[in-house]
């Protein structure tokens, strides 16, 4: 009966110092982002702003994506447009090939997962080095993201020193001190940006009235990538694109509020046009779905979300089972809803990964009804053939017991005769209401026979 | 290939309702008494440096002060003659590599939360992030309350100080304090892949 994701997260809940560690640093983001919106009187107000804006603008994308890539254009910069993912990659290797790039650094980018880009370029000879440490640790170690801020969370600095010793980074061995293996891992990424040929960015936002790319980062690698490399690649998402500066303060003010509770990124980066001594600036705006979820009547508005991972921080099942018990590569209530547009057969274990406490559509800077959202996909999973048949069978039972009051109390007045089964029998495996705890014991009287001698 | 008509043609036609544009003139955004204050605390408190420069200090003798051990300092500001490299004039940007302190210039700060808007003002950007440490100068009577403030300032040329808020470079960057990262087991260490400290000096 259990689904894909309470499986799986059975496993990550085996270390369970570690599952401890995970709950309370995701709590303590939490927290800090709690600090920054209580510091401002107007935070309710920005995100009901902020909600309104990209409701007005995703229903009119195709006008602001229209004048973003005018104006783009204009500042001599090349705008390409990829239908999916297919396209996206032939897109990017064909602008390398062009340019007889081999070695690329780029800075995060979720759309370039989406798109799993990095094992296409590398496939056609392509070296693509990720440049935040997050991505780079995961790079090196072969593994995915977990969370889509703190890509490595799922790694301890031990995990980290010794990866870092296997691949020549570090020089001392033993010394897991994360001040150190920063340190090691900037000299070494320092000179793959100095020795790359091409350098790739997400962005966070795209400016219409400018043709801005707008990227904020902490480490500054997104401006590192883009310093030394002669070309400049920008993969963005459709709904990526806001209309002007104005819009644009909102979505600054709250990102890194709501993500990571600092009240600002360290760069807020603004690119217009490629540097005098670079080639040509390249920016591929890639659909890959987002021109269907639009047509959705009661998902739409999972694309209003501006990626700060602010709900994941905050969903108890995501902090306790952590970013790898969900089956799309996006993790936590946003990343349910979205791997449910992109397809329902694969994701739809991931829909039971969520208590509908709604502290997600709480916490979320453009107020993404995930929850309520989460609750609809439930109701549609015996539509796309992916309801647990035991689940279904027992509200089947529930449905008959529930609707016919006689037989319900019946049942419950003779209920306390099963607290005589023996504990052996009752919390065994086959019992999965005596999971992770005993059975609980049936009261003698039943509830309805209480209300009735009160009221006598 | 998909074309970008093919694209918007099939968003367009899934649109089911439209929203408008909410009124964004009644945001009460947070405002300070003492704006300069407020931005000095906040560059310390992202693990940046803010000093206020008396007037008739020499520059060149304070940043010497602040970095004794600084070999390559680079920048391209007129006002800084201990300048050993300059982003106008080096062949390859990657020629900037190896500076110990990089020296540039600010338009406004943010109070808010510390930034500083830095058009790009010479030839290699990468003076701003490959510097081991990086030196904003800034007026200190140039800082703006907050993101709003800073945003529509930037929607318009400043005709007082004479820079153009962005110009012919086409880039521009807000810079809060020192370049930082949390990645291993999430402990904040300093001087990731840019600049290790930031210091802003308030002429």
């Amino acid at each position: 009966m259990s689904t894909q994701h309470s499986k799986a997260a059975k496993q990550f809940l085996k270390n369970q110092t570690y599952a401890h560690w995970h709950d309370a640093t995701f709590w303590a983001v939490r927290t800090k982002r709690d600090n920054m919106a209580y510091g401002l009187d107007e935070w309710e107000q920005l995100r009901e702003k902020a909600s309104a804006i990209k409701r007005h603008t995703i229903t009119h994308l195709d006008e602001y994506l229209d004048q973003f890539a005018t104006n783009a254009e204009k500042n001599g910069v090349e705008v390409h447009w990829a239908k999916d993912a297919d396209e996206f990659n032939e897109i990017v290797y064909g602008i390398l090939k062009n340019h007889n790039v081999k070695k690329m650094v780029k800075s995060k980018s979720m759309l370039t997962e989406e798109c799993e880009m990095n094992p296409y370029l590398e496939a056609r000879g392509i070296e693509v080095v990720e440049t935040d440490l997050g991505e780079r640790i995961i790079q090196l170690k072969g593994q995915k993201p977990s969370h889509i801020v703190m890509p490595a969370i799922h790694l301890n600095h031990d995990d980290v020193g010794e990866l870092f010793e296997e691949k020549g980074i570090s020089k001392e061995k033993g010394n897991h001190d994360p001040t150190y293996l920063t340190y090691r891992a900037r000299l070494s990424l320092r000179n793959e940006f100095l020795t790359a040929d091409a350098g790739m960015t997400g962005a966070n936002f795209g400016i219409a009235e400018t043709g801005d790319i707008v990227v904020c980062t902490n480490e500054g690698n997104a401006d590192m990538s883009t310093s030394c490399p002669k070309l400049h690649i920008a993969a963005i998402g459709l709904e990526k694109v806001i209309p002007n500066y104005e819009c644009l303060a909102v979505f600054q003010r709250m990102l890194c509020r709501a993500g990571t509770g600092q009240p600002t990124t360290t760069y807020t980066s603004h690119f217009r046009k490629a540097r005098p001594t670079a080639h040509h600036m390249h920016i591929i705006l890639v659909d890959n779905g987002r021109s269907e979820w639009i047509a959705n009547p009661e998902h739409w508005e999972s694309l209003k979300c501006i990626r700060c991972g602010s709900c994941m921080n905050t969903c108890p099942v995501y902090r306790r089972s952590g970013g790898y018990s969900y089956s799309y590569f996006i993790p936590g209530p946003i990343g349910i809803n979205l791997g449910m547009l992109r397809d329902r057969q694969a994701h739809s274990g991931n829909v039971s990964a969520c208590t509908l406490c709604l502290s997600c559509q709480t916490v979320c800077p453009v107020k993404v009804n995930l929850g309520d959202q989460i609750y609809l996909w439930r109701q549609q999973l015996d539509d796309f053939g992916t309801a647990n048949p035991e689940k279904k069978m027992m509200c089947r039972g529930m449905s008959m017991l529930y609707g016919s009051p006689g037989l319900y109390n019946f049942g419950t007045g003779l209920a306390h005769w099963a607290n005589l089964i023996p504990s052996p029998i009752m919390n065994c495996g086959l019992n999965p209401w005596a999971e992770g705890h005993d059975m609980m014991k049936f009261p003698k009287k039943p509830f309805h026979e209480l209300i009735k001698e009160l009221k006598d | 290939m998909a074309s970008k008509e093919d694209i918007l043609k099939k968003y367009r036609a899934n649109v089911r309702e439209k929203f408008d544009m909410p009124d964004l003139s009644d945001i009460a955004a947070i405002t300070y008494a003492d704006p300069l204050l407020q931005f000095m605390n906040m560059v310390k408190s992202v693990g940046g440096n803010a000093i206020e420069v008396e007037k008739g200090r020499d520059i060149n003798e304070l940043i010497k002060e602040l970095y004794p051990d600084a070999q390559e300092i680079a920048s391209n500001l007129p006002e800084i003659t201990i300048a050993t490299r300059n982003p106008d004039e080096v062949g390859r940007a990657r020629d900037l590599n190896g500076t110990d302190v990089g020296v540039i210039r600010g338009c406004f700060g943010v109070a808010e939360n510390g930034c500083v808007w830095i058009p790009q003002q010479m030839k290699e950007k990468a003076v701003c992030f490959i510097s081991e440490n990086l030196i904003i100068l800034l007026d200190k009577t140039q800082i703006v309350n907050n993101m709003h403030e800073a945003y529509r300032r930037l929607s318009t040329h400043d005709a007082k100080s004479g820079i153009d808020q962005f110009d012919e470079y086409g880039y521009g960057t807000f810079i809060s304090g020192p370049s930082k990262t949390a990645d291993i087991a999430q402990v904040l260490v300093m001087g990731a892949q840019a600049a290790r400290s930031a210091t802003v000096l308030l002429l």
